[in-house]
């Protein structure tokens, strides 16, 4: 090695400034928003894309549901239209299918009236959730949710009688005002299987809820009303589950058939032109979708926010690759998992796909 | 035209059944469930929570036939509770395989059936023997059974 004062040693100067190769063509410049030219919100959401990170995973998420808006809005040929009467659900057939799964955190917090929206204007195809996904925002129409804090003492909220979720607080007689409005529609439930042969599922049962809640705050009423499919296979594994195995002791003999549900939300992949999936949070919401869509050798379109990692083989952890070696997402597809917490991330998302392109849609019309 | 109205036989008129509320009940209590008279061996509450209301899951045995009955019931409910009413009568004889009981004002009554099982066989095998035995019969929601043995006094 020559001395130092000779010059820089040349191993570490050949180190240091090895010279790079090029960048490819178009690659982006990061550059993050300048507040210097005034506070412009949508300019703000816009720079993240070259902002880098998880900042730059969202405006990567963004360009990913605007193709699948871009898709679902296209006509279809002749053809297709004739092909779409084998779609059980009969929805308007449109050119992409997109499938929202979200976990019933979501539901309890404000994401709940983004889904709303969604929902109540028609931009969305086929819903997954869990039981709490579903009683939670029934529960918002009898009584409401309350700001609380992560700190709260599990022993105190218990003796006063308040149930917390994360930073949110619902009170013990929120769902006591549910199971009294839940009673009797079981009740006709039950009357209806075993009088007029009605065969429940968990998507009918939703449906039948999200009637009779009649309240245009309820992500459901809109749902049933836009004949938008909610999937939930584990229904009775919430609050929905305690008051129907109590009601079974009064009246035994509620079935709910989560065998044609499969049916139903597999057939809506497979029937579908195209596909796209936008899946909150991890768990039975987002498997339940992917493995609908591996029924049509994978998804067109797919988002993922979540915050859970891979590194313990966990489904809820995996990344869009892991699903494309299961031919769940297509190999030419060009999926996008977003690092962060839905609450933070999905109404800004929102913001810059549906909203921008809500003039485009219409509620559903009934499929003859 | 009314109906014949049988006047000869005197009760108090108390009802068979009489409503209490459900966390009023208490094991070993009695409750009327399914439409059995059952004496309760299990009970244990369920505070309100995601479930709803506070409940009660109540496990009975029918004080006739040891039938195990279940139900659930929010606490603030009424359920009812049978009247129970135990009598003893002196055994005077068994015939055709009904109880012939001397009753306390002093009448005979013999409709009561000698029971199946292991009591029956006990009562049959005493009064076989020549014992002074009373029989205690159970009353309740219009049912009458022979329930226990007892030697007379």
């Amino acid at each position: 090695m020559e001395s130092v004062g000779e010059g820089f040693p040349a191993v570490a100067v050949a180190a240091v400034l090895k010279p790079s190769a090029d960048l490819p063509a178009g690659s982006l410049q990061v550059r993050g928003y300048d507040f210097d030219r005034g506070l412009d919100h949508r300019a703000l959401l816009q720079s993240y894309l070259t902002t880098g990170f998880q900042a730059t995973s969202f405006g990567q998420a963004v360009q990913e549901i605007n193709r699948m808006i871009a898709a679902k809005l296209e006509p279809l040929g002749e053809e297709e239209e004739t092909h779409a009467d084998l779609n059980p659900c009969h929805r308007q057939p449109l050119g992409c299918t997109i499938f929202l799964g979200f976990t019933s955190n979501l539901i309890s917090s404000g994401i709940r009236e983004t889904i709303r929206y969604l929902v109540q204007h028609n931009m969305v195809d086929v819903l997954v959730t869990t039981a709490g996904g579903v009683e939670e925002d029934l529960i918002k129409c009898l009584a409401p949710t309350y700001v609380g804090e992560f700190s709260l003492r599990g022993k105190e909220l218990r003796q006063s009688g308040i149930n917390r979720i994360g930073n949110l607080l619902v009170p013990n007689d929120n769902y006591c005002k549910f199971e009294d409005w839940l009673m009797p529609i079981l009740d006709q439930m039950v009357a209806e299987q075993d009088t007029e042969g009605m065969k429940w599922s968990p998507s009918k049962m939703i449906a039948r809820l999200g009637k009779e809640i009649n309240n245009p705050e309820s992500v459901y009423y809109w749902a049933q009303k836009n004949n938008i499919p909610v999937l939930s296979p584990a229904l009775t594994d919430g609050s929905l589950g305690d008051m129907i195995f109590f009601h079974s002791y009064k009246k035994p003999g509620l079935v709910l058939d989560i065998v044609e549900d499969l049916r139903l939300i597999n057939t809506q992949a497979i029937f579908a032109k195209k596909t796209g999936m936008i899946i909150l949070g991890g768990g039975l919401v987002k498997h339940h979708i992917a493995n609908a869509n591996l029924m049509r050798n994978g998804a067109d379109y797919a988002v993922y926010v979540n915050t859970a990692q891979e590194f313990d083989g966990s489904d809820s952890g995996a990344r869009p690759d892991e699903a494309v070696s299961w031919g769940k997402i297509r190999m030419d597809a060009k999926p996008v998992k977003v690092y962060a917490d839905a609450s933070l991330v999905f109404p800004l998302l929102v913001a810059e796909t549906f909203v921008q392109k809500a003039s485009a849609f219409t509620s559903d019309k009934q499929h003859d | 035209m009314a109906d014949e109205i049988d006047f000869t036989t005197g009760d108090a008129g108390a009802s068979s059944t009489y409503p209490m509320q459900c966390s009023a009940l208490r094991k070993n209590g009695f409750v009327v469930l399914k439409g059995r008279p059952c004496k309760i061996v299990e009970m244990s509450t369920s505070k309100t929570g995601k479930h709803g209301h506070a409940k009660v899951h109540l496990v009975g045995i029918d004080i006739f036939t040891g039938k195990k009955y279940e139900d659930i019931c929010p606490s603030t409910h009424n359920m009812d509770v049978p009247n129970i009413k135990r009598n003893d009568y002196q055994l005077i004889c068994i015939q055709d395989g009904y109880l012939s009981l001397l009753t306390e004002s002093g009448d005979v009554r013999e409709d009561l059936k000698l029971p199946e099982g292991e009591l029956g066989k006990e009562i049959e095998g005493k009064y076989n023997a020549g014992e002074d035995v009373q029989v205690s019969v159970m009353c309740a929601m219009s049912e009458e059974y022979a329930v226990a043995i007892k030697p007379c006094k």
